[in-house]
């Protein structure tokens, strides 16, 4: 078997807090492989471990136990995201630069020259349909905009590899279909993307497989196509309040009958 | 390595200078500059020095506001914005991004320190054309920038673990108590208590000793001979605490998480 694009194993990331030192467990053994070209969707509820296990992969984190390896390279490491894109949830753009000068700043953190940073940002504005926004200011932009925006800052060094966290959440149903397409023509072109999501239709709709991740711990995964054999997202949406279900089932604490 | 140091810093010159904020203080300085033509005016034979006097004050004041209040937030704010994320799932080290931010400001406030510094010599001009009174005003101005270079390496330094207020009453501290450090120093051996005398030196070594560089300036101002050994010992002096802040704060930022 090849080796995977991500690779997580015996993944474990506890959150100490400051004063009380007092200790969360956020992901508890997480072993999940990625394969080159696949779009996987890590699916659970709000602190399941989702934007964690992100921020492990590229190196924002450190774990308690366990590795990352992204390309073969430890997580964070240089070589390792110089072919990365990134989008996080809810992303903050500098509101002081136009989308232009944005996407000029990042093309120079990954050593492009002038004439390609001003070739890959006209490219990618246009991709992104914010060709007529270049030069307005990012505080000027809507929602759909700045996530558009956001795409195209996590391509401007061709990465090999995508980590897109809740690309969607937050837009009307216009900018989600914008934002899918534009995942969908980066999937035909043969990118890996780990992709976390609350959005079942669109998980169905973009993923080859799924992972579901929740109290930290992966309790169910598989291939989106035997999921949802008929295509519909109510099988996926299904198949996760089963498995969600099921694991409360069993962590819940067994009370006897005689009390 | 270079592109990426230079696009940090030109991102961070960027930021700061399209505040309009800072506008208003510069604007500030040349109205109280041209307050120093009344208050010349009615002293007696006394127009130019006070002119001076009150010109480098201004610069040094308004330099040093501005160092303080966006060199405390300037690591903190990409952090509280989540910036952050996005610089450093690119292939860039933390002492790039920090001595980055550093640069950007010193930048900033070089242009504004040559903007104030060129409207007080533009009036200076109108009372003297002699060469010597411009040589020491620039050399005074050269000081004064030097010495806001401290404040906004401090400032960076604790805005790489502090929020900003409290970064602001740390920086402005210890800015006030190394203008003091020689007195201290004084203090501490003609104290009786031993524990005084050691805090006093651990207090005047671990800052610089910014009076002298008031001292130089007054020197300077009364058109006294300075040795170029004198000034080359003490910029190498503060450029040494420059060096030792940046460390810090890049080792700082090294161990941070971002959670």
């Amino acid at each position: 078997m090849t080796n995977g694009v991500i690779e997580i194993s015996a993944l474990v990331k506890d959150h100490v807090s400051p004063f009380l030192q007092k200790r969360v467990r956020v992901l508890d053994g997480l072993t999940l492989t990625v394969q080159q070209g696949q779009t996987f969707g890590l699916l659970g509820p709000n602190g399941a471990g989702k934007t964690t296990t992100i921020k492990l992969s590229l190196g924002l984190l450190k774990p308690t136990a366990g590795e990352v390896k992204v390309l073969d390279c430890p997580a964070g490491s240089k070589t390792a995201l110089s072919r990365i894109g990134f989008l996080p949830e809810n992303p903050y753009f500098y509101s002081y630069l136009t989308g232009w000068e944005f996407l000029d700043f990042f093309g120079q953190l990954f050593n492009l020259s002038t004439n390609q940073r001003k070739e890959r940002a006209k490219e990618l504005l246009e991709m992104v349909s914010l060709t007529d926004a270049a030069h307005k200011p990012i505080h000027k932009f809507s929602k759909g905009m700045l996530q558009r925006l956001g795409i195209a800052q996590c391509l401007i060094n061709e990465p090999d590899v995508l980590f897109l966290d809740e690309p969607n959440s937050g837009l009307d149903p216009i900018g989600r279909k914008d934002i899918r397409n534009i995942l969908l023509k980066l999937k035909q072109a043969g990118k890996t993307i780990f992709l976390n999501s609350h959005l079942l239709p669109d998980v169905n709709e973009l993923c080859d497989q799924i992972g579901v991740l929740h109290k930290g711990k992966l309790i169910a995964g598989g291939k989106v196509a035997s999921i949802c054999p008929s295509g519909n997202y109510k099988d996926l949406e299904q198949f996760f309040f089963d498995v969600i279900s099921s694991c409360d089932k069993q962590s819940q604490p067994k009370i006897s009958s005689s009390s | 390595m270079h592109s990426t140091l230079t696009a940090i810093a030109l991102n961070t010159f960027r930021e700061t200078i399209r505040d309009r904020i800072l506008y208003a203080f510069v604007l500030f300085a040349f109205l109280v500059t041209l307050l120093g033509l009344v208050l010349g005016s009615i002293s007696v034979g006394q127009d130019i020095r006070i002119l001076e006097d009150l010109g480098l004050f201004i610069i040094s004041t308004i330099g040093g506001i501005i160092a303080v209040f966006v060199g405390t937030s300037l690591v903190y704010k990409e952090i509280d914005k989540r910036t952050i994320y996005l610089i450093f799932t690119k292939p860039i080290s933390r002492w790039q991004f920090v001595v980055g931010k550093f640069l950007g400001l010193a930048l900033c406030i070089l242009s504004i320190t040559f903007l104030m510094g060129v409207f007080l010599l533009g009036i200076i001009a109108l009372f003297t054309t002699s060469t010597h009174h411009f040589a020491a005003m620039i050399a005074s101005i050269g000081f004064i920038y030097l010495e806001l270079l401290f404040v906004i390496a401090l400032a960076t330094f604790f805005s790489t673990f502090a929020t900003p207020l409290m970064s602001v009453l740390f920086t402005i501290g210890l800015w006030l108590i190394a203008h003091v450090g020689d007195s201290l120093l004084l203090f501490g051996k003609i104290s009786t208590n031993k524990a005084i005398t050691i805090f006093c030196q651990i207090i005047y070594y671990a800052l610089p000793d910014l009076a002298q560089l008031t001292r130089l300036r007054g020197h300077i101002m009364a058109h006294q001979l300075i040795s170029t050994e004198s000034i080359l010992y003490l910029s190498i002096y503060i450029v040494g605490y420059l060096v030792i802040l940046l460390t810090l704060a890049t080792f700082i930022t090294e161990q941070r998480e971002f959670q």
